[in-house]
C-alpha cells in the first residue's frame, strides 16, 4: 500500500461538499426566477428580500395571462417554432441522406462547413438579411422569421441527421433494390423509418433553438414579438414581475424537452445545439 | 435532394456576410469604398470599451469555466451517492434558454437583489454592491451569469475525455507511487488536452460573440461588440457603422475558426 497524500486526501474530503455546492448553483438561478413569479411585491421590492417564498400569490401570472400580451407573442412563437422545425426537416433529411452516402472525404469536408457555418457571430448575418428583408417587406411577419431561424437551423438539422442516416447500413437499401423496390420506395419504406428516432431528435433540437431565438427576432421585428422578445420587453422596462413570469413561461418547454432530450445531451452535439 | 440545402446556405449565410463585410467599407451614402466607417467607430469611446470588454469577458468567462467545470468533472468521474443526481441537474442550465438565465441573474445581482443580501446577512458587506455599475464587478457579473449557462456543456466535453483515458494509466501512475496533484499534473492533463483545447476554442468562439446576456444584465453601461452593432444599427440607424463592427467580430471569429480547423486536422494525424 502506498501512503495518502496530502492532495488525495485533500480530494477525498472536499469532493462531497463541493458537488453539493455545485448542485445548489445549478438549481439557485432557477429557483429565484419562479420565487420572484410567484412572490408579493411586498417581498420582492424591499432592501431586504427574503429567501423563501413568504408569501404565495398567482397574482403575476393571472395578471399576465388575463392581459392580452401574452396569447399573441405566444402563438407566434409557436408557429415560428413549428414552421422552421418542418421546412428544416423536409430542407435537411433528404440532403443529409445524400450526404451520408458519399465518399467519406467529400462528407467530412460537408459535414465540417455546416459545423463551422454556425459559428459566424449572428450580428454579422442579421444586419444584412434586416436590410434585405426591409426591401422585401419581410419584417413583422411569420415567413420572414422562419426564413431567418432556418438559417441556423439548417446546418444544424443536417449535421444531426448525417449522423443519423450514416447508422443505417447501405445493405438493407441493396437488398430492397435487389427484391425489386424502386429508389424511390426503398427511401420511403426503408431508411426513412429506420431514422424516425434521429429525425424527431433533430426536429426537437431545431424547435428548442427556433423557440429561443433572441437576435434574428430582435432585428426582424418592429412590432409583433415572440416570446422571447416579449419577456426582453418588460426587462428593459424594468417589470420585475412580468419579466420572472414571461420567462418562466418560456422556459417551462426548453426545460421539459431538455430532460427528455438528456440521452442525446452529449459533447458532440452540444457544441452546435444548446445554446440558446 | 442537397441543392435546395446549399442554395439556402449560399443565399442566406455566406451571402449576408460578404454583404456585411463590403458594407463595412462603402459610404453611407454614396456607397464608393471607404475606410471611414472604421475611422469611425474606431474614434468612438463605446467601440474601444467594446474591444477591451469582449476581449476581457472572453478571459475571465474561459478562464472561470474551465477550472469549474474540470472541477466538477473530476468529482463525477468518482463514485458516490447523488453522482446520478448531479448528473441530471447538469441539465437544468442547458435547459433554460440564454435570455432566461439573464433574467434571473437579474435578481440576483440587483443592488436590493439575492446577492447582496447573501452578503449582508454574512456580514460580509454594510452597502449594497453595484454590481452593474460597470467595471470590473460587472465583468465579473457577466462572466458569473455566462459560467452558470454553459459550464454543463464544457463539463460534458471534459467528463467524455476524461472516461476515455483508461484505467491503467492511473494504476501504473499509482505503482510508480505518484501523488494525486503529480497524476493530475502528469497523467490526466496531458491526456485530457485535447479535450481542453476543443472546448476552449468552441467556447472562445461563442464567448465573442455574446449577445443577449450582456444586453439583459449589462445594457449600456458594457457593450462588446456584438451589443455595439446592434446599438449602431437599431438606435443611431447606421447600417454601415454597424456592418463595419460586425465585420471586425468576424475576422476575430474567422481566426479561432482556423485555430479550430488546425487543431481537428493535428487530431486526425494522431
Amino acid at each position: 500500500m502506498r501512503k495518502i497524500d496530502f492532495g488525495e486526501k485533500l480530494s477525498n474530503t472536499l469532493y462531497l461538499p463541493f458537488a453539493f455546492l455545485a448542485m445548489v448553483a445549478m438549481i439557485i438561478p432557477v429557483y429565484i426566477l419562479f420565487k420572484v413569479s410567484v412572490s408579493s411585491p411586498q417581498e420582492i421590492l424591499t432592501a431586504h428580500p427574503s429567501f423563501l417564498i413568504r408569501s404565495f400569490t398567482f397574482n403575476h401570472w393571472r395578471q399576465i395571462l388575463r392581459s392580452g400580451g401574452l396569447w399573441a407573442p405566444l402563438t407566434k412563437s409557436f408557429l415560428v417554432a413549428t414552421i422552421t422545425t418542418a421546412a428544416a426537416v423536409v430542407i435537411a433529411a433528404p440532403a443529409a441522406y445524400v450526404i451520408a452516402r458519399m465518399p467519406s472525404k467529400i462528407k467530412y469536408a460537408i459535414v465540417l462547413s455546416l459545423f463551422l457555418l454556425r459559428m459566424f457571430p449572428e450580428v454579422a448575418i442579421a444586419l444584412s438579411i434586416s436590410v434585405q428583408f426591409l426591401k422585401w417587406n419581410l419584417i413583422d411577419t411569420n415567413i420572414g422569421l422562419v426564413m431567418a431561424h432556418l438559417i441556423l437551423n439548417l446546418p444544424f438539422a443536417a449535421w444531426i441527421l448525417v449522423g443519423t442516416f450514416e447508422t443505417i447500413p447501405k445493405d438493407l437499401e441493396e437488398a430492397a433494390l435487389v427484391d425489386g423496390a424502386g429508389k424511390v420506395m426503398s427511401l420511403l419504406k426503408i431508411i426513412m423509418p429506420l431514422a424516425m428516432p434521429g429525425i424527431a431528435v433533430a426536429a426537437m433540437f431545431v424547435w428548442l433553438n427556433s423557440w429561443n431565438e433572441f437576435t434574428y427576432a430582435l432585428y426582424l421585428t418592429m412590432s409583433k414579438r415572440t416570446l422571447p422578445l416579449q419577456t426582453y420587453y418588460y426587462v428593459v422596462r424594468g417589470g420585475w414581475f412580468d419579466a420572472a413570469t414571461y420567462a418562466t413561461i418560456l422556459m417551462i418547454p426548453v426545460l421539459l424537452v431538455t430532460f427528455f432530450l438528456q440521452r442525446y445531451m452529449k459533447g458532440g452535439y452540444l457544441s452546435g445545439a444548446v445554446k440558446g | 435532394m442537397i441543392a435546395p440545402l446549399l442554395l439556402y446556405i449560399l443565399g442566406f449565410t455566406l451571402y449576408p456576410i460578404i454583404n456585411t463585410v463590403i458594407m463595412g467599407f462603402q459610404d453611407s451614402v454614396t456607397g464608393i469604398f471607404t475606410l471611414e466607417n472604421y475611422r469611425e467607430i474606431v474614434g468612438k469611446v463605446e467601440f474601444k470599451s467594446a474591444l477591451f470588454n469582449t476581449v476581457a469577458f472572453a478571459l475571465m468567462s474561459l478562464t472561470m469555466e474551465m477550472v469549474a467545470a474540470m472541477g466538477i468533472a473530476l468529482v463525477l468521474k468518482r463514485k458516490f451517492r447523488g453522482r446520478g443526481l448531479l448528473r441530471s441537474l447538469l441539465l437544468v442550465p442547458m435547459g433554460v434558454p440564454t435570455l432566461v438565465s439573464g433574467v434571473a441573474m437579474t435578481y440576483i445581482f440587483n443592488i436590493h437583489g439575492y446577492l447582496n443580501e447573501m452578503l449582508w446577512r454574512l456580514h460580509i458587506i454594510n452597502i449594497p454592491v453595484d454590481w452593474a455599475g460597470g467595471g470590473f464587478k460587472t465583468l465579473m457579473m457577466v462572466s458569473f451569469a455566462d459560467m452558470w449557462k454553459v459550464t454543463p456543456m464544457v463539463i460534458l466535453i471534459l467528463l467524455a475525455g476524461l472516461e476515455s483515458i483508461p484505467g491503467e494509466v492511473y494504476e501504473a501512475a499509482g505503482i510508480d507511487g505518484a501523488t494525486a496533484w503529480q497524476t493530475f499534473r502528469n497523467v490526466t492533463l496531458p491526456l485530457l488536452k485535447p479535450s481542453i483545447t476543443m472546448a476552449l476554442v468552441l467556447r472562445g468562439i461563442d464567448a465573442f460573440r455574446v449577445f443577449e446576456l450582456m444586453l439583459v444584465l449589462a445594457g449600456r453601461t458594457m457593450p462588446v461588440i456584438s451589443t455595439f452593432a446592434y446599438d449602431e444599427y437599431n438606435t443611431y440607424s447606421n447600417a454601415y457603422s454597424s456592418a463595419a463592427a460586425s465585420t471586425i467580430l468576424v475576422v476575430i471569429i474567422a481566426v479561432f475558426i482556423t485555430a479550430y480547423l488546425k487543431i481537428v486536422s493535428s487530431g486526425e494525424e494522431r
